[in-house]
């Protein structure tokens, strides 16, 4: 409200009066705004009111959202946790009971009707994890992973398989974090076998559309760019690389950066990338501050190369995406897709013919699509491809169809290299003292060998060769299918054979007591690819209980405590997630509560105050009333006479 | 002397106070009338009569003249401040109106709608293959996206108001001026012919370039000859009776139609800081920016949105799908401006897959999209029709600007992820919001269809849930397009900065106010009537003139006892 400055020497009639009409206005715009205020009960009755405070309410107003966001998704995340946890204490619960069952028909006192009606049992518990590892919540397969569209575990004619998958769904559940709601299935039924991942670094060449996101660069980790500064000794220039979607992006940047002589191009090596000079040039590329560009990309050259030198830089470690061409696999080398290979799994057999195989998506789909229950995927590091057993209780099997596929990839289940200790499921090859095998020659004779010492397939193969001493056997690896092959070439009219020495075991183990064909002897493959887990330990309790093989029961019995082991884990883990869970929930509203608080201070009426000050501004409008009706009615006018 | 000049003294005296009492009475008669200027009587005592040397007689008293108690200085400052609490009052009330539009800091704002639909994209997360949560966040896009459309209609109309506005105060200012240039010519007229001041022709013009002044800042330039010369800025509107006129002019700047004033003679703008008009043009400006700013907003979200939507899968892929966006040549590289992308791609590669539905089984091809300007070979709409016609299983094809993407079988569908180019967000293809800005934002009409397109994972997997999680980040991500700020941040901004701006103009229109009241003051002081002081004026000039009849009468004794003694 406007003063009227006092002091003036006249006061017309006008002034008096439009004085008292301002006052009384002023104050009646101020009263509307109080009554506003108590009725509405709200101070901020809008942001213009306080501009200040009300960016505050509004960022409270906006925590409070998002935190109701948060706190529905801790809800869902904890309600799903807890229903994992429940149900992996239902899993331990049957898994201790069929390991009572199995320690208690071990005995020689358990007759075999007695073990068949106990493999009835079995059955139940068998249907009953089923039933647990398809479990829903919500709809979401709690052990399905990011394919939990679909029950997750399916039998199998070979076993149960899992068409789940392996990465655990998670959610935001503060401003920065994200938290797991599922489990994943294989850390608690053990599906998917572990030993299968390819051994070989299938690293491709790159070209100018490889993409910058599918480089793993030289720590490995993924290259990040930003700028780097390019100097060819006399001048240099900062080359911003951050909009670089390929490497031929990257080269064209580095080629426009207009630092003069100094050419970037694709290596001829085909994994890196290369600064040329044009004269004699000193070639330097540095990272600017905090950037790792020129690090990752292989080209860091802090000190200055020699005049005119080409700085070839190291390998920028290409990815492998599903897009990758078969034939840049191997730094350029390619893979045999002329033989294909075989997969074996269970009783089913295929060969993954890679004829019109271009990218690595179409190896994964013949592999996918074979039928035999093997699953491909590419490792985690984009630096291989594993073929996983996602069927528990068979055995899965890698060769070669006459070519080196399965090799090229790491992923023949049996090499000359494999460590004999492997073999059999970890449990070995066992020798016996002096001789271990005999060979009859197709001519009569024979020889042994003592394959004492042995450590890999390739020893037993040398060693084989080395006993022979070259009387016409010939020890080798296969080249269809995995095993050792015996050839003789002796010539006479007797067949080939070949036999344990010394009661060894060492024949059996290493496969070699198959029948000759002709001259030839094929070894079998002793190294399968097998997955356990609760469903085929369970399988193995039962056909160990209906066979009466006390073997059998006490190596299931293990593994199901291997099992309850890996479920207990697991459910430690859930059990603290879910504390961790609770501890947000319960911080989260502690925050509301604050926050709330804090939003009302600036927010609601303070009635106190604003009672006050209506009452105040009540007295105040009366008082101009009051002294304005008072001036208006005196005038000289009534007092002349 | 003789008795007939003593008469004549008192004739004088009668005359004069008849006149002063009529000047008192057109004052008490124009107590109440804010224009008036209060007028006082000039008497001087008329020229003495020398009746012997050395001995000069008085002879009464004359009239010199009827004076307007007036201070010009004080009425230039006092227009000044008429124009400015003008100014601060416009802006005050229209930005209160655009305040209100946004309806901030309760339970149904744009920025609590743009809690639920990201919330929805959350909790669509948590059970990432539920249609049902899907046709929430669609329903819930329909929402959002109504409501910025309702923002925009409202920020609309009260710009169309504004220049709605300008139109009807322009009318009057010109009435005025030719008004004020009128009363100029007849001041002229009256003054030049007695030389006096006529009082209430200078009212009226006085009172006339008040009333421009609350519209537009205008300065004087008092003249010999009793005119006032206007000026607008530097620029003169009236000279002498000469009025060059206000008129408004249509035209289109930064693509908004706005109407601006110019003189009417020749057209030349006038530069107007103040008054209603100049409040007008400060608020227009205002109302511009925060439609600029809620378009941006709009634009951010649409665009940002969809690609990470575009890179995103949903439980099931298309078979067909349309973009929604048009190119204009599609022979042009697709960050050419000329091709008439809202959106720009940039340089960069997106990977299209193939899904054979009987098999299962997926091929994936990278699509580059070649924006580098180099080499001649850059992206066209047609080049990608074609690489896409290239791919196996599909058909890349262009109708009426829009591209095409559709299966070669029924058994297959298509969908789409790693677009690093924003390329498939540009045109338009599987996106979740259409349109460009606030007025045209709308949700895809395919996915409130059929929800399973709307994409939640992002590896391809049904129940992944990355994109709907990346997505409900979104609102809290900073943005490259809004210089780093999140859609939430760019949206507090606006209304934070509209808040103060309303806030500033409360504050400047009491102060404006205030300055107008001081100023109201003090010309009161000096021209306004005081009826107590009018009273005490007439009682002294009734006496006066009681006293002047009293001397006629004793005049008229004197000469009847004179005329008795003949």
């Amino acid at each position: 409200m406007a003063i009227v400055p006092t002091g003036l020497a006249r006061v017309s009639s006008l002034l008096r009066s439009n004085t008292t009409s301002q006052s009384i206005t002023a104050v009646q715009q101020q009263l509307l705004e109080i009554q506003n205020e108590l009725a509405t009960g709200k101070h901020l009755t809008a942001p213009s009111v306080n501009p200040g405070d009300s960016v505050i309410a509004q960022q409270l107003r906006k925590s409070l959202e998002l935190n109701q966001s948060y706190a529905a998704n801790l809800k869902s995340a904890n309600s799903k946790l807890s229903e994992v946890d429940s149900t992996l204490a239902d899993l331990t619960d049957l898994l201790q009971q069929a390991q009572n069952i199995a320690s208690q028909n071990v005995g020689s006192d358990v007759t075999p009707d007695a073990r068949i009606a106990a493999a009835a049992v079995i059955d139940s518990i068998y249907s009953q994890a089923m039933s647990i590892a398809n479990k829903q919540s919500g709809g979401v397969y709690l052990f399905g992973g990011d394919r939990s569209t679909t029950a997750p575990y399916v039998d199998t004619a070979g076993g149960v398989q899992f068409v789940g998958g392996n990465n655990q769904l998670q959610n935001t559940v503060s401003d920065q974090q994200t938290s797991y709601f599922t489990v994943n299935g294989t850390g608690v039924f053990g599906a998917i076998s572990s030993q299968v991942q390819g051994t070989a670094n299938l690293t491709p060449t790159i070209t100018s559309t490889t993409r910058i996101d599918d480089l793993r660069g030289t720590s490995g980790g993924g290259v990040k760019l930003s700028s780097i500064v390019v100097g060819n000794g006399s001048t240099s220039a900062t080359v911003d690389l951050s909009g670089a979607k390929s490497i031929g992006d990257v080269v064209n940047l580095i080629n426009q950066a207009g630092v003069s002589g100094v050419t970037a191009s694709i290596a001829s090596n085909g994994h890196s990338l290369q600064l040329a000079a044009s004269g004699s040039e000193t070639i330097s590329v540095v990272d600017t501050a905090n950037g790792t560009s020129a690090y990752e990309l292989g080209i860091l050259q802090t000190t200055p190369a020699s005049a005119g030198a080409t700085v070839t830089g190291t390998n920028v470690n290409a990815g492998i995406t599903p897009l990758t061409t078969l034939a840049s696999l191997r730094d350029g080398a390619g893979i045999d897709t002329v033989n294909g290979f075989t997969i074996s799994n269970g009783g089913t057999s295929s060969v993954i013919d890679l004829s019109g195989a271009v990218t690595v998506e179409d190896l994964l789909n013949k592999i996918n699509s074979s039928n035999t229950g093997a699953r491909a995927e590419i490792n985690e590091s984009g630096t291989g491809i594993n073929v996983l057993n996602a069927t528990q209780g068979t055995d899965l099997r890698i060769s070669e169809n006459g070519g080196t596929t399965a090799s090229d990839m790491g992923l023949r289940s049996l090499t000359p290299s494999t460590a004999l200790a492997d073999l059999n499921g970890g449990k070995g090859v066992q020798f016996a003292a002096g001789n271990d095998i005999t060979i009859t020659r197709t001519d009569g004779t024979t020889f042994g060998v003592d394959l004492d010492g042995s450590v890999t397939i390739q020893d037993v193969i040398n060693k084989i060769n080395t006993a022979d001493g070259g009387n016409g056997t010939t020890a080798s690896f296969s080249t269809t299918g995995n095993g050792i092959a015996i050839t003789d070439t002796a010539g006479g009219g007797g067949s080939m054979a070949l036999s344990a020495a010394n009661y060894s075991n060492a024949p059996a183990d290493l496969g070699l007591l198959a029948t000759p064909v002709g001259n030839v002897l094929n070894g079998a493959d002793t190294n399968p690819i097998r997955s356990n887990g609760v469903f085929s330990n369970l399988a193995k309790l039962r056909a160990g209980l209906l066979s009466s093989d006390t073997a059998k029961i006490t190596e299931a019995a293990e593994g199901l405590a291997t099992d309850q082991g890996r479920v207990v884990i697991v459910r430690g883990t859930t059990g603290a997630k879910l504390q961790e869970l609770t501890n947000r929930t319960n911080r989260l509203e502690d925050q509301n509560v604050a926050t709330k608080s804090l939003l009302s201070d600036l927010e609601d009426t303070n009635y106190t105050e604003a009672i006050s000050k209506f009452q105040t501004l009540q007295t105040q409008l009366q008082a101009a009333m009051q002294a304005g009706a008072a001036q208006m009615r005196l005038s000289l006018l009534d007092f002349l006479g | 002397m003789s008795l007939s000049g003593i008469l004549n003294i008192g004739q004088k005296a009668l005359a004069l106070q008849q006149s002063a009492i009529q000047v008192t009475g057109n004052n008490i008669a124009n107590a109440g009338n804010a224009d008036y200027t209060r007028q006082t009587l000039g008497a001087t005592p008329s020229k003495d009569q020398q009746i012997g040397p050395g001995m000069y007689i008085g002879t009464g008293v004359d009239l010199t003249g009827i004076t307007r108690q007036v201070d010009e200085a004080l009425l230039g400052r006092l227009r000044g401040s008429i124009s400015d609490d003008e100014s601060a009052d416009t802006v005050q009330q229209w930005l209160g109106r655009v305040e209100s539009t946004f309806n901030e800091l309760t339970d149904d704002d744009l920025s609590t709608q743009m809690s639920t639909f990201f919330k929805g994209w959350s909790n669509l997360a948590n059970t990432p293959q539920d249609n049902g949560l899907r046709q929430v966040v669609i329903q819930n896009g329909m929402s959002l996206a109504g409501n910025f459309n309702d923002l925009r209609v409202q920020l609309g109309n009260l710009s169309m108001d504004v220049n709605g506005r300008v139109d009807g105060l322009a009318t009057d200012a010109n009435g005025l001026a030719q008004q004020i240039a009128n009363l100029n010519a007849q001041i002229v007229e009256a003054e030049g012919a007695s030389g006096g001041s006529a009082n209430g022709l200078r009212d009226a013009r006085d009172a006339a370039i008040n009333k421009l002044s609350a519209l537009i800042d205008v300065k004087t330039i008092p003249q010999a000859n009793g005119t006032l010369n206007v000026y607008v800025g530097s620029e003169p509107l009236i000279i002498n009776a000469d009025n060059r006129g206000i008129a408004t002019k249509k035209e289109v700047v930064n693509g908004v139609q706005t109407t601006s004033l110019v003189f009417k003679r020749d057209g030349g703008s006038l530069n107007i800081t103040s008054g209603q008009l100049g409040g007008i043009v400060t608020v227009r400006q205002q109302i511009t920016d925060v439609i600029d700013q809620t378009d941006a907003l709009a634009k951010n979200l649409i665009f940002e949105l969809n690609k990470l939507h575009a890179s995103g899968q949903g439980l099931s892929g298309y078979t067909t799908v349309t973009g929604t966006n048009t190119v204009d040549d599609a022979t042009l590289a697709l960050n050419d401006p000329a091709a008439g992308l809202d959106f720009t791609p940039t340089n960069g590669s997106f990977v299209i897959h193939v899904k054979d539905k009987t098999t299962g089984l997926e091929s994936s091809t990278l699509m580059q999209i070649d924006l580098d300007g180099l080499n001649g070979n850059d992206t066209t709409l047609n080049s990608l029709a074609a690489s896409l016609s290239g791919v196996n299983g599909v058909q890349g094809s262009i109708s009426g600007g829009k591209l095409t993407i559709a299966t070669t079988s029924s058994n297959l569908e298509v969908s789409f992820s790693q677009d690093s180019s924003g390329a498939l967000a540009a045109l338009g293809i599987n996106n979740f919001f259409t349109g460009t800005d606030a007025n045209t934002i709308g949700v895809n009409s395919s996915l409130a269809a059929k929800p399973s397109l709307l994409a939640a994972s992002k590896n391809g997997e049904p129940a992944d849930n990355q994109t709907a999680i990346a997505i409900s980040q979104l609102e809290t991500t900073g943005l490259k397009g809004l210089n780093g700020q999140s859609l939430n941040d760019a949206y507090q901004s606006t209304v934070t900065q509209v808040a103060v701006a309303a806030a500033n103009a409360k504050t400047n229109a009491a102060a404006a106010s205030s300055v107008h009241d001081t100023l109201m003051a003090q010309r009161e002081m000096l021209s306004g009537v005081s009826l107590d002081e009018e009273a005490i004026n007439l009682m002294r000039q009734q006496r006066a003139f009681q006293g002047a009849a009293r001397l006629v009468s004793a005049v008229d004794e004197l000469m009847r006892t004179l005329l008795s003694i003949t």
